[in-house]
């Protein structure tokens, strides 16, 4: 057995020990966290019926309106020549941009061994996979005709017709189906030993379903170790997927000649722009999460400083590249590009100083200062209007250079209709919804890992001293 | 496009200098076409569905004011912006050098529309419904097209295919004027030609090769089957 | 296939669509229980060849018939008029026959007049009581008919002068607003001699138009919209030049090199003073003037008032530019001057187009090729708008019993005429509209007419060339309704009358007339057996080379007085109604007649763009003086009456003039038209001593609100973004 092995195991005699044992001085009550962190597997409370119900009556009402357009076609959005795609591309984009607060969170972090990460981890993982399952609905949605959205699929048929591997569209389709796929493993990878304890706890049905989930999960040494090593790899790999997802969003675009659109440095600004609502939506999570799970020790003011750095970070890196794409179009100042601009900035003046406000000049200069970082009510003002602001640029990328296109005879507007409202305020009930009902099922702190950094910080007495009782890094 | 095996690449050259501007092309084209009958609303949506436009553009301010017609359908580009973009094929270009469109297998992502520089595309936000019996009229040769689905010119290709169809049966080639679309059938002034400009010496060749003649948005490089002969002397007011 | 089997092929392609009605579910496929004829094959398509009647140019056309039905109509392109094209109108008529709110059967009135409430009757009882009613009058006083038709030709024309003739009453109005007695009028005095004129448009170098919109509506739009393309491109070195003269910039001005917006009614003066301008700078023809004896001498003492300052003065123009084009037009041979509706309606119009008759005659440009000939075809009404005011008073004091209409006359004279009210006297009124258009919906009894594409008939195109042409219209399609022709429920009304008015009209049917007609005129010229040649007019759509007209050249009569255009009057103080008001004939609705067709209303107006309404034109700048915006409401008021409709900024008119379209504001005529827009007639008000004085009202426009529901089909600012394509 190797040093690690080794360690690993007394790590985990450590756990099977404390769990007999509950009162270890030192550290929280083992048997506490369990119950805290598995809180949410009890049943359901009338609040938590309450809020369901509400969002499910809001998707309800989405879903009655999808269908009325579906029934009656796509007038009843506010579509039109030349602009042919709107507040369901809008949506598309920002819950790309959104998911990427997981692998954000899961990946990065978990790599750069941030041990603050671990209560929302759980969470942020959980987003990835409903956000970019919500965004994945919205090319669906928007097609003339739904019901043949299979075309689009490459499946074998008599009349050898397959999709069109050069389209966009298809490179789309490729890419969030692998991000699903590959978000959702990565989820279902840390939340394998969290069924498991939820298995030994649970009885009846729910007891099947998680002994089911849990594939016989037992925490042995190397269970663990192979655990690691997926884990490890899973977090490597699915941040290049994340970051191919938003260049090809950006390419749905860029490799268009749609004046305002077709320009090389979409793909990096979109990804600069998805990791920036990302993080602000992970800032928005914890806040949640800390509020919900009275997680008020684990994620104390110094964490949301930490993302404050990273939220100006990301912001600066969003300006400027913003900055560049206006300032390559001002200064060629090419007849059509600079029009689009115009109108843009003309038309759309208010909803353009949003967009610079919240995606800018607010978080440049709040996270500036420590004392505005570490307030929990700047940083929730802060990272709910960076992604006000995200979904407003997403929305000024689509229509005004539709609106504007080449041929000024045949130029047009948009304004949204109540179908295209509905849709886009169910899919965020939706994603809510979906985040409700997971965090009822399943662990929504990730108890395996909470446990592991307290058992990193717990302490043995040897002799006089006190040592840690895992030897490892400091976190 | 290299890899043509037709014998044909059908084009049209239009002359700006002949078009009065005055319209008979867009109700043939219509009329031809079962292009659905749209109402105010829709047509005040941007929801119209003619296949040809009269673009009308205003140069100068009274007293030394003109105007410039320019009729826009579909450019059937060699380098479709449309094409590449459909995820489905059903923008797809066929050996004739035409820009199809399957309407069957259009799913309506309106991709192409949007990726059209000329705003050509025109998309079925409507069932387009024709009381009767005015649906008598419809021709039997085109589909009439349901809501979802996009659709554009297609240089009347029924005439074309009747045309091919005519020429084969006779072992021949189809002979330069023997096809025209309906716009340019019906042109009052002439100022469409329609040909092959596979052949050198058909007439729209010939024309193409004008000095007047110049394409629309030629920087993009979509390298259309329109040419436009560009309109003289309306400088001098 | 065989012409003389038609109609038992029709039929028979009636009883398979009747067989197909039987089974609803499988309308599209087609039961041929009948084995199919030559022919008649399901996906093959049929041609016939007809004449154009959405106007008078009687353009030939080729409708597509497949499986019974008509599916479209091209240009004949045998037909030396239209020579294969046709125009956005005439293309359009296949929905005449189509229109979902056609009458489909003969109704009578029940309620008060103009409520809409008509109960339908057989075509036994309505014809029963025609001719009850017809003889009735004809027992005590026949001269209380009234006919009033458009303004007809060929067979039909004879039919109904025969018909009024024998029934003895004088009183057929031949009425169209836009017809061109004017014309007919004025040549009769300059030339002495009647009819209209052929511009030999494709061969001259220079046509300097005087409001004639040729592209639109004047006198034979294909024909010369055809030689306008002609006149520019078909010639390798020469490129016809072309200036416009109007206060409005045309859709037919829109293709001018230059454009002259001159002050309303002042193109006449603006002639002469090219004229004398010509004269005293000997650049006229000499030649020409001695062919029609006249003397430069003589001419220039008689225009000294016609000098080039005072005429630039007084047509808002500067001198340069007057002399520039009288310069280029005089050098540039051959020239053409085209005089009208512009210049027309108004109330010194016929001295007006006579100052361009005489401009074209100093210039050497009458009877010669790329100048102007007398056109083959020259019969027709001339005093028209006179007889207009004397049946309004004989309506007005009960005179008229009884009154036959067809087309829709409610609508397309100006109420200023007091017609309407006139015609309300009437005790009982027959339309045989097809649509219930304004004069149905007051009618007594409607008998509806075959659309032209289930007809029999023949017309002599209007002007457009130098050889008389028979253009002959057959039905294409069997009757889609319970419908008869307009001429054949006058031949049946005439053999129920008997006597002398069923033994001038013997014929038994349309068809019969108009065999017997095409016989006449086209067969002494052929000789032969005339079933062939039946057949092959009915193969070509007509005959076409029937020779030139009566007066093959001009000639100024000795007699005629110099043209001297007055002053022109206006209706209405000009400090109280500071704008000119011009009604003008869009591309699509002509006079009113296509305002019903959905293809033609959703056709947008070449020049403002706008769909599915009427609009008003104004000049940026007075808009702006009157805080008026593109799509604005604005309330438009003459001394007669008042119109609400959206504005349209429109740089090509002049400041002091605001422009209308004709053709719509019906208050009926099917679900396309009923209630769209405004007719604009009702503004208008006639100067005493004034005929087809449409453009001589003056009008005042206020803004009422930001909501015209306007629509354009180009995008407002876009529009003028042309630098952005570079064209």
């Amino acid at each position: 057995m190797s040093e690690r092995q080794l360690e690993e195991l007394r790590e985990f005699r450590e756990f099977r020990e404390s769990e007999e044992t509950p009162k270890t001085p030192g550290t929280l009550q083992t048997q506490k966290i369990n119950d805290d962190l598995l809180s949410s597997l009890r049943p359901p409370t009338l609040r938590w019926y309450v809020l369901a119900l509400c969002l499910g009556a809001v998707v309800a009402w989405g879903l009655a309106a999808f269908t009325w357009q579906m029934t009656h076609g796509m007038y009843v959005t506010g579509k039109n020549r030349p602009v042919m795609w709107g507040f369901y591309i809008t949506g598309f984009v920002f819950w790309v941009g959104l998911s990427h607060s997981g692998t954000m969170v899961s990946s990065i972090l978990r790599l750069s061994q941030a041990n603050w990460r671990r209560p929302i981890l759980r969470a942020a993982e959980a987003m990835t996979v409903f956000c970019i399952t919500v965004a994945g609905m919205f090319p669906l949605i928007h097609l003339g005709r739904n019901w043949t959205f299979f075309y689009m699929i490459p499946y074998p048929n008599q009349r050898g017709l397959w999709p069109n591997f050069r389209s966009a569209l298809l490179w789309d389709m490729t890419a969030i189906t692998a991000y699903i796929i590959g978000s959702s493993l990565f989820l279902y990878l840390g939340l394998l030993p969290d069924l498991a304890v939820a298995r030994d706890r649970s009885k009846g049905w729910q007891h099947k379903v998680y002994a089911v989930l849990a594939m016989g999960w037992r925490g042995t040494a190397h269970e663990w170790s192979v655990y690691r090593k997926a884990s490890t790899l899973m977090a490597a790999l699915i941040i290049p997927v994340a970051v191919s997802v938003h260049s090809i969003v950006a390419w749905d675009f860029a490799v268009t000649v749609v004046p305002g659109w077709h320009s090389t440095i979409f793909p990096p600004y979109f990804v600069i722009g998805a990791i920036l609502s990302g993080v602000a939506a992970v800032i928005t999570l914890m806040i949640v999460i800390r509020k919900a799970f009275h997680l008020e020790e684990y994620l104390t003011p110094l964490h949301f400083d930490n993302m404050g750095k990273l939220l100006l970070v990301i912001s600066l890196l969003w300006s400027y590249a913003y900055f560049v794409e206006v300032q390559t179009t001002w200064y060629a100042h090419e007849p059509i590009e600079w029009e689009v601009f115009s109108f843009m900035s003309q038309r759309y003046t208010p909803q353009l100083l949003i967009m610079l406000a919240g995606n800018t000049l607010l978080p440049i200069f709040c996270m500036c200062f420590k004392r505005l970082r570490r307030s929990i009510g700047t940083m929730l003002v802060v990272s709910l209007m960076v992604n006000v602001a995200m979904f407003i640029e997403r929305f000024l990328i689509i229509v005004p250079s539709l609106s504007h296109k080449n041929m000024p005879f045949a130029w047009g507007s948009y304004s949204s209709s109540w179908v295209e409202i509905s849709v886009n305020l169910a899919a965020l009930a939706g994603f809510a919804l979906l985040f409700t009902v997971f965090a009822k099922f399943f662990p929504i702190v990730a108890v395996t890992d909470v446990r592991e950094l307290e058992a990193r910080r717990a302490e043995v007495s040897m002799g006089r001293a006190k040592v840690p009782s895992i030897a490892g890094e400091e976190d | 496009m290299e890899k043509l095996t037709s014998p044909y690449k059908w084009g049209m050259v239009i002359d700006l200098d002949r078009c009065t501007g005055c319209g008979a092309c867009v109700v043939a084209c219509q009329a031809e076409n079962n292009v659905g009958i749209c109402d105010k609303k829709e047509i005040s949506e941007g929801r119209g569905m003619h296949w040809l436009r009269i673009e009308r553009y205003w140069v100068g301010e009274y007293p030394d004011v003109r105007v410039r017609f320019l009729p826009v359908m579909c450019q059937h580009c060699q380098d479709a912006p449309c094409e590449p973009v459909c995820p489905v094929y059903a923008s797809y270009h066929n050996p004739d050098g035409l820009n199809g469109q399957v309407y069957n297998r259009c799913v309506g992502t309106r991709y192409c529309g949007n990726n059209c520089p000329y705003a050509v595309r025109v998309f079925n936000f409507y069932q387009h419904e024709w009381p009767k019996p005015l649906d008598s009229q419809l021709s039997p040769d085109i589909t009439v097209r349901s809501r979802g689905v996009m659709e554009k010119c297609t240089f009347c290709i029924q005439r074309i295919r009747r045309a091919k169809e005519e020429a084969k049966e006779e072992g021949r080639q189809v002979r330069d004027g023997e096809v025209q679309p309906a716009c340019a059938q019906t042109c009052p002034s002439e100022a469409m030609v329609f040909g092959n400009l596979a052949d050198p010496r058909s007439r729209v060749s010939i024309l193409s090769r004008s000095p007047r003649r110049f394409q629309l948005l030629e920087h993009l490089g979509t390298h259309p089957s329109v040419f436009y002969l560009k309109g003289g002397g309306r400088e001098h007011v | 296939m065989k012409r003389r089997t038609f109609l038992q092929l029709s039929g028979m392609t009636a009883a398979s669509a009747l067989l197909a009605g039987c089974q609803s579910k499988n309308e599209k496929l087609i039961p041929y229980l009948i084995p199919p004829d030559e022919g008649v094959t399901p996906g093959k398509a049929t041609y016939y060849a007809s004449s154009c009647t959405a106007c008078p140019a009687g353009c030939g056309i080729v409708v597509r018939v497949s499986e019974g039905r008509a599916k479209k109509i091209e240009g004949n392109p045998g037909h030396p008029v239209n020579r294969g094209r046709l125009c956005a109108r005439g293309q359009a008529i296949v929905q005449e026959l189509y229109h979902p709110d056609r009458v489909a059967q003969p109704l009578k009135r029940v309620g008060p007049r103009g409520s809409g409430g008509f109960q339908k009757i057989t075509w036994a009882e309505a014809l029963g009581l025609l001719t009850a009613n017809l003889k009735e009058l004809q027992r005590n006083g026949p001269d209380r008919l009234a006919m009033m038709t458009p303004q007809l030709s060929g067979s039909l024309s004879a039919l109904v002068d025969r018909f009024m003739r024998s029934y003895g009453s004088p009183h057929h109005l031949s009425y169209e607003l836009l017809a061109p007695d004017w014309l007919r009028r004025a040549t009769r005095t300059s030339f002495g001699q009647p009819g209209l004129p052929y511009y030999d448009l494709a061969e001259t170098r220079y046509l300097l138009s005087f409001g004639a919109d040729f592209v639109e509506s004047h006198l034979s739009p294909v024909q010369y919209g055809n030689a306008f393309g002609r006149m520019r491109q078909e010639r390798d070195t020469v490129r016809g030049h072309f200036t416009y003269v109007g206060g409005r910039m045309s859709l037919t001005a829109a293709s001018a090199d230059r454009w002259m917006p001159v002050r309303p009614g002042s193109e006449g003066a603006l002639a002469l003073g090219m004229v004398r301008l010509i004269l005293a700078e000997a650049r006229y023809d000499k030649a020409a003037l001695a062919a029609h004896n006249l003397k430069a001498e003589l001419l220039l003492d008689h225009l000294k008032g016609f000098d080039l300052a005072k005429v630039a003065d007084l047509a808002g123009l500067s001198k340069e530019s007057v002399a520039e084009v009288a310069r280029e037009f005089a050098t540039t041979r051959p020239s053409l001057a085209m005089a009208g509706e512009g210049l027309a309606f108004q109330t010194n119009g016929r001295e007006s187009v006579r100052a361009v008759h005489l401009l074209n005659l100093v210039t050497g440009n009458l009877n010669r090729s790329g100048g102007v000939y007398p056109a083959g075809a020259s019969d027709g009404p001339e005093h028209s708008f006179a007889e207009l005011p004397a049946l309004v008073e004989k309506m007005r004091t009960g005179g008229i019993k009884l009154a036959l209409i067809k087309g829709d006359l409610r609508h397309s004279i100006p109420p200023a005429t007091g017609f309407q009210e006139a015609l309300d006297k009437v005790p009982f009124i027959v339309s045989f509209s097809t649509l219930l258009d304004d004069t149905a919906l007051h009618a007594d009894l409607i008998l509806p007419d075959h659309a032209a594409l289930e007809s029999w008939g023949d017309v002599i195109p209007r002007g457009g060339l130098r050889q008389t042409v028979y253009g002959l219209i057959q039905p294409v399609v069997t009757p889609l309704h319970d419908t008869r022709q307009f001429g054949d429920v006058l031949l049946a009304a005439a053999s129920e009358l008997g006597g002398a008015v069923s033994e001038v009209l013997p014929w038994k049917s349309c068809r019969e007339l108009v065999r017997e007609t095409a016989g006449r005129r086209l067969a002494t010229a052929r000789g032969g057996d005339f079933e062939t040649l039946w057949v092959e007019l009915l193969r070509r759509g007509g005959g076409f080379d029937t020779g030139t007209g009566p007066g093959t050249t001009y000639r100024w009569v000795a007699a005629a007085k110099l043209p001297t255009p007055d002053l022109p009057a206006f209706a209405g103080d000009e400090v109280q109604f500071p704008l000119h008001l011009q009604l003008f004939s869009s591309t699509a609705f002509h006079d009113g007649r296509g305002a019903p067709l959905p293809w033609l209303q959703q056709l947008p107006d070449p020049m403002s763009t706008v769909v599915w309404d009427s609009w008003i034109e104004i000049n940026p700048k007075t808009a702006a003086s009157l805080g008026i915006s593109q799509g604005d409401l604005v309330e438009v008021t003459s001394p007669r009456s008042t119109l609400r409709l959206p504005a349209v900024l429109y740089p090509g008119i002049r400041p002091d003039l605001v422009a209308i379209p004709l053709g719509q504001g019906h208050k009926g005529a099917g679900r396309y038209a009923k209630d769209r827009g405004v007719n604009p007639l009702e503004l208008l008000v006639l100067p005493e001593g004034s005929e087809q004085a449409w453009n001589a009202t003056r009008v005042r426009v206020t803004r009422i609100s930001g909501k015209g529901d306007l629509v354009t089909a180009g995008h407002p600012q876009g529009s003028y973004r042309s630098d952005l394509i570079g064209i």
